[in-house]
């Protein structure tokens, strides 16, 4: 085999692709963050809440997600949903990236699903005295979670939430069995067009886990910056 | 005490470095094992493809190598391989010839040997006719489907400068998204699109396949660089074949007139295993 | 969906066996639990060396255990397809690959179910034990374990749903697990890409779902059978 060549991560075509697959990577699980976030929040409300039937539709989606792997999801939103939508809604999205969009729907869907657990065990770590005292006081249910329950769940949360970040940044790499062209796809495309595989997946492991440690290490600063408060 | 595991560990390490220079002679070690294994793709109808009905991979290539098995006195193996792990699979010893829809080409002459051309196709796109897509550089700016790690991808870019291409992780896949409108276009081996539009049935009416060729692809199987007592096998199994008339007739089982493929005629012989260009 | 169901049932269970290799819901359950089961002396060894007092072994390990979590697990399974068999000289097929890598991500994770559930005995088990003339290795043999593993099977469980999951990755260097005959039956029956898909997703569901109840049953079980005193002294055994 011949021998390791970093020349060609560096500059050239190959780079070119691998850094615009780790690009799509970033962008595909900032954008499942930035709308999983609010899911998560909404489900985390709804099986909490006093009303039997919103917690049962809670519970529904936390178990149904996370005991279904993120791939057969991933398959099941590219080649399975969107043959359900009428025909005009279907030509408009298959003109555009539908990779992207099916991958999207199901990371998001997937990372609130696990959020949404962390978020009600930081919520139940808050003491209940807290919202019985705010229904006291006369808010409402969403009113008391709102104003008093959430901002002091958010402490204990955010350490589980940043562990759920890391996770769907390694799970952007399923995406690639639909055809999205994050840093797997293109490793491997780099790999079939020149038969060198070690550079390219040398390249891709090291960009995973410079992101993954910044991630950690946000994680550390925080647990000193913000110690969790024994309730 | 202290000696003998020292022997023993060495004994183990020298193991590991002799590994590699055991399989000196792959053709002694198949007939000393009983056996040969063969990789496949079993995705690729009618190459190599699974039966619905018997669950067996069977198909034109899967009958030349039992041929070969038969040749050398040994049971023949087969093994599921994806398209982008075949020739990694070959060099790494997990199989001992690649009987899996592989295109002789230059680039890859410095990586693998090949025995004679056992095929001979030409990459084609097939497309949906309500994209009024009628010739090839029509698909510039436009988006295909296809297999990863093949050749399909870099012959279509090579073809249509600014085409946009998706891969997936079989050709099936790929066919699959074809028909639901997530391209416009389909590239694979011209016998293997000729298989799948067959597939279609009714629907046929609604694709068409683009008449220009991409590429030429010369198939043949897959041996690992060196092992020439094994290609002077294979080669030689191939040519009784071919003089004896039981590669035409193998060739007419599968892509004759009764299958789905309909070819007419052959428009090559297994006999060389050189290549323009 | 029902003829769908009718004509492919035995595919989809145990794919092309017997006339050929072992696929499908079958192979996906067997290959975790065989994982899990060769992961459990590999996470034993990996949570010991953590804790060593040797930092030669110590350093290295956690170095390891920090590289396979930041990564994700396809790309160890990528580098277990491609590269270690040119490294070990032994041949690896998909089965063993993805063997190989679920062991290794799943040691990893079970260090730390192991390392929790060794902690939660308390000391005074340890303590005397010794003081009976048992060695450490002894103590943990016959009374450290054993009580450990009784309480760790909860998680057990809960990874062993894990690993079924991660099997599914196994679709991409080509296993016939169960992911990858779903995709084979969708292509032989091009227009329920739907139904296909939905019976996937039913059927780890009815999988997974179902082990984590039992899960949670065996942990409500144990919690009930604790005795009282074992519950109260819940001090562990290694500080920190």
């Amino acid at each position: 085999m011949p021998s390791f060549d970093p020349g060609l991560l560096l500059h050239g075509q190959y780079h070119d692709w691998l850094v615009n697959g780790f690009v799509l990577s970033v962008e595909l699980a900032a954008m499942a963050l930035v709308l999983g976030l609010p899911l998560a929040l909404a489900i985390a409300v709804m099986r909490l809440a006093p009303v039997r039937a919103l917690r049962a539709t809670g519970l529904a989606y936390v178990e149904g997600i996370r005991n279904i792997p993120l791939l057969a999801h991933l398959l099941f939103w590219y080649f399975g949903a969107p043959e359900l939508l009428p025909e005009p809604v279907k030509a408009w999205l298959y003109s555009g990236n539908v990779e992207v969009a099916s991958a999207l729907v199901a990371l998001t869907l997937y990372v609130a699903a696990y959020m949404a657990e962390d978020i009600r065990s930081g919520v139940r770590s808050v003491s209940p005295g807290q919202l019985d005292a705010a229904r006291a006081l006369g808010f409402g249910y969403l009113g008391a979670m709102r104003l008093v329950v959430l901002p002091q769940a958010v402490r204990a949360t955010v350490p589980a939430l940043i562990s759920q970040a890391l996770n769907l940044w390694k799970d952007t790499s399923v995406a690639t069995v639909i055809g999205v062209g994050e840093m797997m796809y293109q490793a491997a495309r780099v790999e079939s067009a020149s038969f060198r595989s070690a550079e390219a997946f040398a390249f891709c492991t090291t960009a995973y886990l410079c992101v993954s440690l910044t991630i950690t290490a946000l994680a550390s600063w925080m647990q000193r910056r913000y110690p969790v408060r024994p309730a | 005490m202290r000696s003998r595991l020292t022997a023993v560990i060495g004994l183990f390490l020298s193991a590991f470095l002799l590994a590699p220079l055991a399989h000196a002679d792959q053709l002694a070690d198949i007939k000393n094992k009983g056996e040969i294994v063969f990789g496949v793709l079993g995705t690729d109808e009618p190459n190599s493809f699974v039966d619905p009905k018997t669950r067996e991979i069977v198909g034109y290539e899967v009958d030349i190598s039992k041929a070969i098995a038969k040749k050398l006195g040994v049971k023949p193996v087969f093994k599921q391989l994806s398209v982008a792990a075949r020739i990694p699979k070959l060099q790494q010893g997990r199989v001992d010839v690649l009987a899996a829809s592989l295109t002789h080409n230059k680039e890859r002459e410095s990586q693998v040997d090949f025995s004679l051309t056992t095929f001979v196709t030409g990459q084609k796109v097939l497309v949906k006719t309500s994209s009024g897509i009628k010739d090839l550089p029509q698909l510039s700016g436009k988006r295909v489907l296809t297999v990863k790690g093949g050749t399909q991808e870099p012959n279509i870019r090579k073809a249509v400068p600014g085409v946009d291409v998706v891969t997936f992780e079989t050709t099936q896949q790929a066919f699959l998204a074809l028909q639901q409108g997530k391209g416009v276009g389909y590239v694979n081996d011209e016998a293997s699109i000729v298989n799948d539009y067959a597939k279609l049935g009714p629907a046929k009416k609604d694709y068409a396949i683009l008449s220009q060729s991409i590429s030429v692809e010369p198939l043949a199987l897959g041996l690992r660089k060196g092992e020439t007592a094994l290609k002077t096998q294979v080669d030689g199994v191939l040519r009784e074949l071919e003089s004896s008339g039981e590669a035409e007739k193998l060739f007419f089982k599968w892509y004759g007139p009764s299958t789905k493929l309909q070819f007419d005629k052959r428009s090559f012989k297994i006999d060389s295993d050189k290549i323009a260009g | 969906m029902i003829e769908l169901i009718q004509t492919y049932w035995l595919y989809f269970l145990v794919g092309q066996y017997p006339q050929g290799p072992l696929g499908g819901l079958a192979l996906t359950v067997l290959l975790a639990a065989v994982a899990l089961v060769l992961s459990m002396p590999a996470g034993l060894l990996l949570g010991l060396a953590r804790v060593s007092r040797v930092a030669a072994i110590r350093w290295p390990v956690t170095a390891f255990v920090f590289i396979v979590r930041g990564t994700p697990l396809l790309m160890v399974v990528f580098w277990a397809y491609f590269f270690l068999p040119s490294l070990t000289g032994h041949k690896t097929d998909q089965f063993s690959t993805m063997l190989m890598a679920l062991v290794v991500f799943d040691g990893v994770y079970l260090a730390e179910i192991l390392r929790a559930g060794i902690r939660a005995i308390p000391a005074g088990q340890f303590l005397a034990a010794r003081s009976l003339g048992m060695t450490p290795w002894q103590v943990m043999r016959s009374v450290v374990l054993p009580q450990a593993l009784r309480h760790m099977l909860p998680s057990l469980v809960n990874q062993f749903v894990a690993t079924i999951k991660a099997t599914s990755l196994g679709y991409i260097i080509g296993l016939n697990e169960v992911s990858f005959i779903a995709a084979q039956i969708n292509t032989q029956v091009f227009t329920h890409a739907t139904e296909v898909y939905l019976l996937l997703g039913i059927t780890y569901f009815a999988l997974c779902f179902g082990l984590s109840r039992i899960a949670f049953w065996i942990e409500r079980r144990l919690s009930q059978r604790t005795p009282a005193w074992q519950a109260a002294e819940a001090v562990p055994v290694h500080a920190s």
